[in-house]
């Protein structure tokens, strides 16, 4: 049982600046929650809070309904892996993830137990021999992840565990920590700035920005239906593209184009006519055969898609364009292409906030 | 009793991950005792009786010793047999020593203006026993050990091996 417990936190530091306002969460059993958000934002400040490695200046952190938010790090039954793997270069693998145990006087032989199941569970018991410096970087996260396991903690927390590794190691590691979520079923708080890892490892997704939270969520639910202007613009890749639009009583009208409002359409947006709102169109929304004209800039294959590049809509009212078109395609520069928009997604213009 | 067999199958199991540091460590010790010995049996004032070769022998024996033993305990460290075997000889070679320096200058006696003075009294002469005895303990302890466990590491492995040969057969 490791129930986690954010209520009301702020971070405020010794100069004044706030990093963290109003933080709250609440992390059931077993659930597995990555902090999302641009570098700055507060999320890693968060997680060292919830570690105890920072004071939390206001609020309250409940572990299993008990009060730790004063507690020492080392009492708070929680393992951390960091981004830059923190092991000791002198110690071998094994002595690495014995260490903690070995500091806690516990009986040598149980430590032998511990560590052989974590190397195991993680492919590294060739390894155990070796020192840090004889393996890649994905190993030695994994012997990282593989001290944590050892010590059996309530919760693990993850700061950027896989900033450090190549595209190829990053992608095989992240199914590694999925699996190993899976096997213990433990408790995790995962923070990351990649939004793919956090889509692909999140029960909730936690998105931040400027110290603040932005949206709470599954991945679906960030992606589908963002709360607002930078979760919409944050969650996906490549990011959504945006339109000011002036609704009007029968269309949504920009310079460039014209999207006849439908029922449901005229439902979400009965408040917004004769008002200027934010169109968001997702690049995996748009499809050719339209009536939209897109001036290519650039062409990218990526195999099954083609990413186009370009703007839609002339001079100053020219807007910066990604679109995500299936198949191979070869535009060059300076290309027209004619496509349309599968699905909308609409901001207020003042507040950003989505309208639904 | 099961339990009892579990817990040694894993104390021998964890010398396959873990350095042999008491072999290691008696031989460390060995060094530290024939230092203990040497600054005891030079610092003596018994006017020319030790300018001899006999001394500059010790005095080069003595730097082997303590470069023979330094390595002996990197080897044993790392489970290297032959290490133990070379420390068991050199060992028998600390007790021999006694019957060598230490024992002709406990039998001398200088000739000085008080009288027959002993080269060595009966105090500083069990003291360097004691000290080259000990340093030949810990050099057959290094050795006792080196050799133990190397033999429980091979057994160790021999186990380990046939626990993945025998998991590959499952699978």
């Amino acid at each position: 049982m490791a129930n986690l417990s954010l209520q009301h936190i702020d971070k405020i530091y010794d100069n004044n600046v706030q990093a963290v306002f109003d933080f709250n969460l609440e992390v059931q059993d077993g659930e597995f929650i990555v902090l999302v958000g641009p570098s700055g934002c507060g999320k890693s400040t968060t997680l060292r809070m919830v570690a105890g490695l920072e004071d939390i200046s206001k609020g309250r952190l409940l572990l299993d309904g008990k009060d730790i938010t004063q507690m020492p790090p080392k009492d708070r039954d929680m393992a951390m892996v960091f981004q830059n793997y923190a092991l000791y270069g002198h110690m071998t693998i094994y002595e690495n993830m014995a260490f903690s145990l070995t500091l806690r006087k516990e009986d040598p032989n149980v430590i032998h137990k511990k560590v052989l199941a974590a190397a195991e569970i993680l492919g590294l018991t060739p390894q155990l021999n070796k020192k840090p410096g004889q393996l890649s970087g994905g190993q030695r996260q994994r012997v990282a992840m593989g001290r944590s396991i050892v010590r059996n903690p309530k919760v693990f927390l993850f700061d950027e565990p896989l900033s450090n590794l190549d595209a190829k190691l990053r992608s095989s590691t992240r199914r590694e920590v999925l699996l190993l979520h899976k096997r213990l079923n433990a408790t995790m708080l995962y923070v990351t700035h990649d939004q793919t890892e956090a889509l692909t490892l999140a029960d909730r997704i936690v998105c931040m920005s400027m110290g603040r939270v932005q949206q709470v969520g599954t991945p679906l639910e960030l992606y589908d239906t963002p709360a607002n202007l930078f979760v919409a613009s944050f969650i996906g890749l490549p990011p959504m593209n945006f339109f000011d639009v002036h609704v009007d009583s029968d269309a949504l009208v920009h310079p460039a184009f014209r999207l006849p409002i439908d029922g449901q359409m005229r439902q979400t947006l009965e408040h917004y006519f004769g008002k200027q709102i934010t169109l968001g169109v997702r690049p995996e929304n748009i499809s050719e055969g339209g009536d939209i004209p897109i001036d290519v800039s650039a062409n990218e294959n990526l195999g099954m898609n083609t990413l186009v590049h370009g703007h839609i809509g002339q001079g100053a009212d020219a807007v910066k364009v990604s679109a995500k078109l299936r198949g191979w395609c070869d535009y060059k520069a300076g290309d027209a292409v004619k496509v349309k928009f599968d699905r909308l997604h609409f901001f207020n213009k003042e507040t950003t906030n989505a309208i639904r | 009793m099961a339990n009892s067999g579990e817990e040694q199958a894993i104390r021998r199991d964890r010398l396959r991950f873990t350095k042999n540091k008491s072999a290691a460590n008696c031989a460390i010790l060995a060094i530290v005792f024939d230092v203990l010995y040497f600054i005891s049996i030079y610092k003596s004032d018994a006017g020319s009786w030790y300018y001899s070769l006999l001394i500059g022998m010790s005095v080069v024996y003595n730097l082997i010793f303590m470069l023979v033993a330094f390595l002996v305990s990197e080897g044993s460290k790392n489970y290297l047999v032959q290490y133990s075997y070379v420390i068991a000889v050199v060992g028998i070679l600390q007790f021999v020593r006694i019957g060598i320096l230490p024992a002709r200058a406990h039998a001398a006696v200088l000739e000085t203006a008080e009288g027959m003075v002993p080269v060595m009294g009966d105090a500083q002469f069990a003291r360097v026993a004691f000290y080259l005895a000990a340093s030949g303990i810990c050099c057959l302890a290094s050795a006792f050990l080196g050799v133990t466990k190397c033999r429980q590491l091979a057994e160790a492995e021999k186990a380990a091996a046939m626990t993945v040969s025998n998991s590959e057969i499952t699978s």
